[in-house]
């Protein structure tokens, strides 16, 4: 029971964390390694609304979420766009964008652990013997929303329909009219969007710290990479994968191997099946 | 007669400011002593230190500096970010920042860090090569820093440190966890440490005392930094039936732990080194879920309390000049070396380096957190549980918003007090 839903709840917030990186690669195939930074970025301004500001903390989240997703969709249209296709520029880039971004917050002030969001709800919950505070019970909920939600977005709505035409095809969504740039442009904000919603969700159980922008980067990429760079429900899976295999080294093993876990398993993933558990890429006769 | 009593204004005015402006040129004339400060100041460890060192400064030079020699001269602070705390940074880069501040911005002698343990070691040489005294203030809890000195006086003699280490704290929580074993009758401890060196020691060191102690060390969990979910070893902790849940961590998500803790209300009492609790913006990051957690400061007047007539009287210069209490380990320890460098060079009359040495090695200085004294041979600070015998550390519990003092018994402003579930 214990490993069932520490399972669960480690897998859901592995795949909230994720969602955004792997969005934006399924769409544009571009790897936003600012993914982690974004995610600490919305939760200082989520802070600075509430604490500075003096905003309501409802209000707060809500520009939080907003303006990451704009600096998402910035960060793609004044830089991005200038070197898309060049697949090690992207990679430099993101990965700059998001150093800057963690040094100039670490410059701009967010020093130790006293930076704090409330948590939605307080207590916890017996279930099965086992007690789950209400929060990290609301961030699961909130998980499997946001994955219908998603899922309904792209299959009902005009945007989420020309994402998906040209997450799976785009040259022939170019041809049908479909503005790539402008839609790679949506994925971008929308990514960090997600890893905004993330935030907000997943921060109040501990503190703002620039350090956990590497810690959620590490993981997306993990995650994306076992899943099948570019699948959402390969990453879902994934995230289940690694979520179950750190609780299960925690109970069997020792805490101290959980990363190593994560590591190895994308070793062993990249061995056995380079593309990913889902991932479209093509396999090594193809390629050769 | 108005006339005249202006004048008279005038010519005292006069005469006042060229007393006052010639006295002011001429301690300007001298030149200061530069202090260089190489400190992790993104982190607790490096930023306090650094306050605690301006303060020091500011106060002393307020009162017209150092006297060497019979002249009056000031101290200035050259601080160099080492950045050493943070992850995937390679010691090196601390390296420089100490060559730097020796040899580009010439500073006399070396306080503060580097503030890792590793950092630390690997500068010893920078400093003897140099020969540059420095009085190490905050981190580095590695016994192997006074060991090297020891180990090799000729070679390491300029290197000092005015703080603790993990032999004498597990001594310390040894001591204080018996007289908890005595009043409350625990008996069984569950560890949890991150991993990282001076954590897995401390903890290590920790399990084997305890047990010869006759405690029963239910598990020792070692954590990755970073880890945001501790609910599997707390309720792990819980089914061993632990009284004590030990924690050595100087992660900021430690923070989480001590939530989960209170949110499962589980019958252990936390009690450790934790970083993220020494700092008084801590009760309301936690929205007072920390309350109970028994943390180990390292120093006295890490946090306000009346263990020499000092103490508060730098809690309070500290908190008008900074704007908050002083904040944890590093605070009272980086302050106290630059007073200890003072008496030093006035001592020795010069700031050679042999001469200061001698100096620091024949201090005896009753401080912010007791004597200061140096073991000669190792020269590290001579610790005690008796501010009139040696430097003493600073245990606290948090208890209504407050940092309340519970150890040494000598220092104690408050009993242990156990959370309601508990009782």
């Amino acid at each position: 029971m214990e490993i069932l839903l520490f399972g669960i709840i480690n897998s859901v917030t592995l795949s909230l964390t994720a969602l955004g990186f792997t969005l934006v690669y399924s769409i544009s195939r571009l790897p936003n390694f600012a993914h982690g930074a974004l995610y600490v970025t919305s939760g200082y301004i989520v802070w600075l609304c509430v604490n500075t500001l003096g905003l309501n903390y409802l209000l707060g989240i809500v520009v939080g979420i907003v303006a990451t997703a704009i600096i998402g969709a910035l960060m793609y249209r004044l830089i991005i766009l200038r070197i898309r296709g060049m697949q090690i520029s992207e990679i430099i880039a993101t990965y700059a964008i998001g150093l800057a971004i963690i040094e100039g917050l670490r410059w701009g002030g967010l020093r130790g652990s006293t930076f704090t969001l409330p948590s939605f709800l307080a207590g916890s919950i017996e279930i099965g013997g086992i007690a789950v505070d209400h929060q990290r019970l609301f961030v699961l909920g909130s998980g499997v929303v946001v994955f219908a939600a998603l899922g309904l977005f792209v299959k009902f709505t005009k945007t989420g329909l020309a994402l998906k035409a040209i997450a799976q095809d785009e040259r022939a969504a170019m041809m049908l009219g479909i503005d790539s740039d402008r839609k790679a442009l949506v994925s971008f904000a929308l990514g960090s969007g997600l890893s905004a919603f993330a935030a907000v969700l997943i921060l109040p159980l501990g503190s703002i710290v620039v350090e956990t922008g590497y810690n959620v980067l590490i993981y997306s990429i993990a995650v994306s990479i076992i899943g099948g760079l570019g699948s959402w429900g390969g990453a879902i899976v994934a995230s289940f994968l690694i979520g179950f295999a750190q609780i299960l080294t925690e109970v069997f093993l020792s805490t101290q191997y959980q990363m190593v876990i994560s590591l190895l398993a994308i070793i062993v993933t990249l061995l056995l099946k380079p593309s990913g558990i889902f991932g479209k890429q093509k396999e090594l006769d193809d390629r050769v | 007669m108005r006339k005249g009593f202006g004048k008279t204004v005038w010519t005292v005015l006069f005469l006042a400011l060229c007393v006052g402006g010639f006295s002011g040129v001429a301690a300007a004339a001298e030149p200061p002593i530069v202090i260089g400060a190489p400190l992790a100041t993104a982190f607790l460890y490096g930023w306090d230190a650094e306050r605690g060192i301006k303060l020091a400064v500011e106060e002393i030079n307020a009162a017209g500096g150092v006297n060497v020699g019979g002249k009056k001269r000031p101290f200035a602070v050259e601080v160099i970010d080492t950045r050493d705390l943070e992850p995937g940074v390679p010691v090196s880069e601390a390296l420089l920042g100490v060559e730097k501040l020796i040899l580009e911005k010439k500073a006399d002698f070396i306080v503060g860090g580097p503030v890792r343990s590793e950092a630390a070691l690997a500068a010893m040489d920078l400093l003897s090569k140099y020969r540059k005294v420095s009085i190490l203030t905050t981190g580095v809890l590695t016994p192997a820093y006074h060991k090297k000195v020891e180990g090799n006086y000729d070679k390491y003699k300029y290197c000092f440190r005015i703080t603790s280490h993990v032999g004498v704290m597990a001594n310390e929580f040894i001591t204080f966890l018996g007289e908890i074993k005595k009043g409350h009758g625990f008996n069984k401890v569950y560890i949890m440490v991150q991993d990282v060196e001076h954590a897995r020691k401390g903890g290590e060191v920790m399990k084997k005392m305890l047990t010869d102690k006759g405690w029963d060390v239910a598990d020792m969990k070692i954590y990755p930094t970073g880890t945001t979910d501790f609910s599997v070893g707390l309720r792990d902790a819980a089914q061993k039936k632990a009284d004590i849940l030990f924690l050595w961590m100087d992660m900021p998500e430690s923070s989480i732990l001590l939530k989960q803790w209170s949110t499962m209300k589980l019958k252990a009492l936390p009690v450790g080194f934790v970083n993220a609790a020494e700092q008084p913006g801590f009760w309301k990051a936690t929205g007072g879920e920390g309350e109970y957690l028994i943390v180990n400061l390292v120093n006295g007047g890490n946090a306000p309390a009346k263990i020499t007539p000092w103490t508060m009287k730098f809690a309070k210069a500290y908190e008008k000049r900074w704007g908050l209490e002083p904040e944890g380990y590093g605070t009272s320890s980086s302050y106290m070396a630059v007073y200890t460098l003072k008496e030093a060079i006035e001592k020795a009359g010069t700031i050679d380096s042999d001469a200061v040495i001698t100096a620091l090695e024949n201090v005896n200085l009753m401080g912010v957190y007791g004597k200061i004294s140096f073991d000669k041979k190792s020269h590290q600070v001579i610790p005690s549980l008796d501010p009139a015998e040696g430097a003493v550390t600073s245990i606290v519990q948090w208890q209504k918003g407050k940092r309340v003092q519970v150890f040494p018994p000598k220092t104690a402003e408050g009993k242990t007090l156990l959370p309601p579930w508990m009782k």
